[in-house]
């Protein structure tokens, strides 16, 4: 989860959050380049006498068009790899449905059992000590970790949206509608998210919780849970 | 994301406020090197021609040119490392894995003299 005050991305637990962290210094890389180039010609504009001696600039012209297509290339090309990556089908392990409602989610393992479970927020009243406010719920969402896992999110009454930031993904959930994504947890953990879509007045009170664990403990606490 | 060597992990230094050095891996470096080739080059052709003006100008293209070009340098190396790392950590788990059966890849050699395991 977050710190307070935190302005850079989470700690990646996916392989394509790791890409993302990757392209975002790549792109912050660019931007400090170009940033550093803008400020130089504004002090040299800022200290240089004004003159209108110039009536031909083939050169500049060319480098001024050049230069900005490199640029563009640079952040379009991974920018497009990832892209493309996030959309690869990979034959996922587990498929997981994800229900919006207001505000609460449901969460239906039907792949080999049919396991379906409510998701709410823990008041701050019932919050064990050393839990985050606002952020823990009821029942976790649990996942194997390692092995592709696809959502299918969609909503019961308004729009929500399924997001975990650690994990790299981010999925509208609309009523009537069927929006897939998938992910692979790379490390075991508790991965937190918060409803991204606004839903009326507990929009901020229905976060998402993903648990992440070997195949073991994953099969234990599905037999337990469906038991 | 932590730097390397970094004896304050909690804290940050961002470059124009928005580039986090510390944190970023090979942003330090690039940086560094940047301002070196910087120095380098500014100095160099204000030695060979005494013409300041265009000596800033060679000296800031030299820390774009020297910081962007680490940059990839560097950033390929680590990504190159890391799939090392992944298929150093596959190949270690599936030799646990099948350490002792007929998949073993160290069994090969006597494979033939099994005949039944």
């Amino acid at each position: 989860m977050a710190n307070h005050s935190q302005f850079g991305f989470q700690d990646a637990s996916s392989p394509i959050m790791e890409e993302l962290v990757e392209f975002h210094d790549h792109a912050l890389m660019t931007a400090l380049a170009i940033c550093s180039l803008v400020l130089y010609l504004l002090t040299l504009m800022l200290t240089e006498k004004l003159s209108s001696s110039t009536v031909d600039a083939q050169e500049i012209e060319l480098v001024w068009t050049i230069l900005p297509a490199i640029v563009l290339i640079m952040l379009a090309l991974p920018s497009l790899q990832i892209l493309y990556m996030m959309d690869e089908i990979n034959e996922p392990d587990l498929t997981l449905k994800a229900i919006g409602h207001q505000w609460y989610w449901t969460y239906e393992y039907t792949d080999f059992k049919d396991l379906t479970f409510d998701s709410y927020m823990t008041p701050t009243a019932d919050l064990p000590l050393g839990h985050f406010r606002l952020l823990e719920v009821d029942h976790r969402v649990v996942v194997p970790m390692e092995s592709p896992v696809r959502v299918i999110v969609t909503a019961d009454d308004v729009l929500h949206s399924w997001a975990v930031p650690s994990l790299g993904v981010k999925t509208d959930a609309i009523p009537g509608r069927l929006n897939q994504t998938s992910f692979i947890a790379s490390r075991p953990g508790v991965f937190y998210g918060q409803c991204s879509e606004i839903c009326g007045a507990n929009h901020s009170f229905m976060p998402i919780v993903v648990e992440s664990a070997p195949l073991a403990n994953f099969e234990s606490w599905s037999s337990l849970l469906s038991s | 994301m932590a730097g390397e060597g970094d004896s304050e992990p909690g804290k940050s230094f961002k470059l124009l406020g928005f580039l986090d050095v510390k944190n970023v891996p090979c942003a330090r470096e690039s940086v560094l090197y940047g301002s070196l080739g910087s120095l380098v080059m500014g100095l160099g052709h204000f030695v060979a021609t005494s013409r300041v003006r265009r000596s800033c100008d060679v000296a800031v293209g030299g820390f774009i040119c020297t910081m962007l070009g680490y940059w990839f340098y560097c950033r390929y190396n680590l990504a190159q490392q890391r799939i090392r790392q992944r298929m150093l950590k596959e190949g270690m788990k599936n030799r646990i894995l099948f350490e002792g059966s007929y998949l073993d890849p160290g069994k090969e050699q006597t494979g033939s003299e099994r005949s039944d395991s």
